[in-house]
């Protein structure tokens, strides 16, 4: 069992690239997921209409092609972007395409009823929002943005494709050094659901908590 | 127009689609004055009350509220006429609407910290001091799911009036209650009378639109078919519609009896116009 000895931290420190990656790319995709899901409800035909074309486009296309082509197929055009930013481009893109959806849900999810009180006070758009729009959907969205972050470190695998070392990266050079590869992808599973179930703990409780006042 | 005319009402024309809503609708509201506007179902009362605070956009007429001013047609008005005229006039909706996600107090304290940046100690104690005067000081923290319908309402007006508004709206707001919870609600409404405010509402409630109303408005069919002191409208109707709609409601058991057998109890039910 030396090998596990050998390679945990290769897989810690992959785990740690994973969940960099995952961060940035949640925490960018969420605030531009708000701004183009505000847009597509209220921005007219060719701004929602765009903003839906992308969408569309963002879920029609295998992932992988998805990567190759902003990792392979920009630097014909001599766009050549890093390992690290390449894919982190792309779970941001990817990530967008998902965050718009679960936005736009949960904001046309909040009643009418809503709308029309905070209207009757005088708030703006951007104030109604802030305050009593977002606070609402927010509890409408909790599940299913708990499902696209646990979504996105799962796709964080597809990253080896294009050589980010993250813990999928290090299983593989892993099991060509070692040709154990059952330890090699038993740990990296292990690495992952540590990662996930965490996530699930967190979101259930946060779960819990808005419930209170539901 | 003289000067204590609170809201004016000029030839308001209101349409969905190919269907009018109602037409023509014109009249003026003082300064303290109670105006309840009475109507069968589906006359546009709620849709008319909606658009004094332009909730609904209206195709013909126009709306003054103090020194602001809503056209209808010309496309929407200016954002800040219509922040201004929102600021102005209160709304409690037959629904309450209240904010789930903040307490009665958050509720109250939201729309003068928003809109006037008013501080928070200043907005809370405002708050207090509305949740109080309407009996619901013990209730300020608790959320709204906690709070029983008549509860709510009474919180949803305190929230209309920490605006400090010119007007209060009421859209029917004790006809989503249980019966025993719209004496307090009433109760609140009267209070405000009371102390001068100026209020519009659209009720069911015939006895207390004769006691607490200075004007009643009769809707039907998209029209005004009457108007004037309330208990002139309420006891002596001129017009044949509003004449018809106020049997019914206030006689449905006779109403009722039109061209039937008069059952038992038919007569003897008909004592008063109980509320």
């Amino acid at each position: 069992m030396h090998v596990v000895a050998l390679y945990w931290q290769a897989i810690v420190d992959g785990g740690g690239v994973d969940l960099e990656l995952t961060a940035i790319a949640v925490a960018v995709s969420v605030v531009v997921g708000i701004l183009a899901a505000v847009g597509r409800i209220y921005g007219g035909k060719l701004l929602g209409g765009a903003i839906t074309v992308y969408v569309e486009i963002i879920r029609g296309l295998p992932p992988i092609l998805q990567l190759f082509i902003i990792y392979f197929g920009l630097s014909q055009f001599q766009i050549n972007l890093s390992s690290f930013s390449a894919g982190l481009l792309w779970l941001v893109l990817y990530g967008v395409g998902y965050a718009v959806e679960i936005f736009r849900a949960g904001i046309e999810a909040v009643s009418v009823g809503q709308r029309e009180a905070a209207d009757a006070l005088g708030l703006t758009r951007v104030q109604a929002l802030r305050r009593i729009i977002l606070p609402q959907a927010w509890m409408v969205m909790l599940p299913s943005l708990m499902t696209f972050l646990v979504l996105q470190v799962k796709n964080t695998t597809l990253l080896y494709l294009v050589g980010i070392a993250d813990i999928m990266y290090q299983a593989r050079l892993g099991t060509s050094a070692t040709e154990q590869p059952a330890i090699m992808y038993g740990m990296a599973a292990i690495a992952y659901l540590i990662i996930n179930l965490t996530l699930s703990r967190i979101g259930s409780t946060l779960e819990r908590r808005q419930a209170l006042y539901r | 127009m003289s000067s204590d005319v609170v809201v004016d009402i000029q030839g308001l024309t209101k349409r969905f689609g190919p269907r009018t809503v109602f037409e023509d609708i014109s009249f003026q509201v003082h300064r303290s004055e109670v105006v309840a506007v009475i109507g069968p179902s589906g006359a546009g009362k709620s849709t008319f009350i909606r658009c004094i605070n332009y909730l609904h956009p209206f195709e013909a007429g126009r709306i003054r509220v103090l020194d602001h001013e809503l056209v209808g047609g010309g496309g929407p008005p200016s954002k800040a006429t219509l922040r201004q005229i929102r600021m102005q006039v209160g709304m409690a909706f037959q629904t309450f609407n209240l904010f789930p996600h903040l307490t009665a107090l958050g509720n109250v304290m939201l729309g003068p910290m928003e809109t006037k940046r008013v501080p928070a100690s200043e907005a809370r104690d405002k708050a207090m001091a509305l949740l109080t005067s309407v009996g619901l000081a013990d209730r300020a923290e608790a959320y709204p799911r906690r709070l029983s319908g008549g509860e709510q309402q009474r919180v949803a007006i305190c929230r209309a009036l920490a605006m400090d508004p010119e007007v209060m709206l009421f859209d029917e707001p004790t006809s989503m209650l249980d019966p025993e919870m719209v004496g307090e609600v009433l109760g609140t409404i009267r209070g405000l009378a009371a102390q001068g405010m100026t209020l519009i509402l659209v009720t069911h409630e015939m006895q207390f639109a004769k006691e607490v109303a200075d004007t009643v408005v009769v809707m039907a069919d998209g029209r005004v078919v009457e108007t004037g002191p309330a208990r002139d409208v309420l006891e002596h109707p001129t017009s044949e519609r509003s004449r018809t709609f106020l049997t019914r409601v206030l006689k449905p058991l006779e109403a009722a009896g039109d061209g039937q057998a008069s059952g038992p109890g038919a007569t003897t039910a008909l004592g008063g116009d109980h509320p």
